[in-house]
């Protein structure tokens, strides 16, 4: 039988990746080569033939290196993941907040809601929630285009609650434990309002935006993706 | 005999079927492919590895080395959640294609 690591590892000459990635490539296509080699000799072909039949495995090795090569680069992952997560998510916290901003600065008062009559209050900018469907679909249509996974584009629809939903629950238990000025009997109730008025009610509103235009454009770019190939 | 353009776009939907059934190494993933197309879809291992190594990136599969009784080391794919995610969509997609493309020749038939 020939030796198959030696072939694949002299065919592979150069293949750009780690040493231990690379070691385990030429292993695994070797194994690959000895499995055909055995199963071709089972059917009865010789030594020989079974050889030169494993051999038309692969036309062009100078190709396959280059393709195994961009298959498994890890700066793809990390591209990937800037285009599908980060661009979309920061892109939609920046919308979000700049119009937010906008609105405290030259729009209407927003409308303050107390439980029971009493503190504590939640600050509630209309405007601002009416226009997070939109930018919820626009976080969801870029992660999708890109290729995102659902995990991404649900997080690139709500990227714009994730900082009050850290300092919900990373703030306010570090002010509790240590601003002693900290009135904390009110400290509850205002951790639920403020969890509803910034982070539950802004999140449903994203999400209200992004999941039906992440269904849709699911749809639509699968459709013509097959069609493509 | 399928042509070279389906084929590229079937084989991600081929090895997404097939792994579903449980974890299997390249070799035997071919064969089995192979075996339950009749022959159709046929895997070369210049064909098959870039798209494992792609789809891995992708993270829909994932492989392990192990070793098999008789010794030899060989790496087990299997279907990770997010494939599994993606499989039922894409069944879905191609099932509508071919429904499509029978209308098609029922209309052109007629």
């Amino acid at each position: 039988m020939p030796d198959w690591q030696a072939l694949v590892r002299r065919q592979l000459d150069g293949l750009a990746l780690e040493p231990r990635e690379r070691a385990e490539v030429i292993e695994e296509l070797a194994s690959h080569l000895i499995e055909t080699f055995e199963g071709l000799r089972r059917q009865g072909f010789t030594e020989e033939d079974a050889a030169q039949q494993c051999m038309t495995e692969v036309k062009d090795w100078h190709d396959l290196r280059r393709r195994i090569q961009s298959a498994r680069r890890k700066e793809d992952i990390m591209t990937n993941r800037i285009k599908q997560f980060w661009i979309p998510g920061l892109l939609t916290f920046v919308l979000a907040m700049s119009f937010l901003a906008l609105l405290q600065k030259f729009g209407p008062k927003p409308w303050v809601v107390a439980l029971r009559g009493v503190l504590p209050v939640a600050t509630l900018y209309i405007p601002w929630l009416l226009s997070l469907p939109l930018i919820g679909a626009t976080g969801a249509y870029l992660s999708h285009r890109t290729g995102g996974s659902q995990r991404a584009v649900f997080s690139s629809i709500v990227f714009p609650v994730l900082p009050y939903l850290l300092l919900f629950l990373v703030g306010f238990p570090v002010a509790l434990i240590v601003d002693e000025h900290v009135a904390h009997n009110i400290m509850f109730s205002a951790f639920i309002v403020g969890l509803f008025a910034w982070v539950l009610l802004p999140a449903v509103a994203l999400l209200a935006g992004g999941l039906p235009v992440q269904l849709f454009v699911s749809r639509r770019l699968n459709s013509r993706r097959i069609v493509g190939n | 005999m399928i042509g070279a353009g389906i084929k590229r776009g079937t084989a991600e939907l081929a090895v997404l079927s097939v792994l579903e059934d449980g974890p299997l190494h390249g070799y035997e993933m071919a064969r089995r492919i192979e075996r339950q197309t009749k022959g159709s879809l046929h895997f070369t291992l210049a064909a098959l590895y870039p798209m494992l190594y792609r789809m891995e990136r992708r993270r829909w599969i994932r492989g392990n080395w192990e070793t098999s009784d008789n010794g030899r080391r060989r790496r087990c794919y299997r279907l990770t959640a997010a494939g599994r995610e993606k499989l039922s969509p894409l069944r879905q997609e191609w099932s509508e294609l071919f429904q499509a493309l029978r209308r098609l020749k029922k209309v052109a038939n007629a």
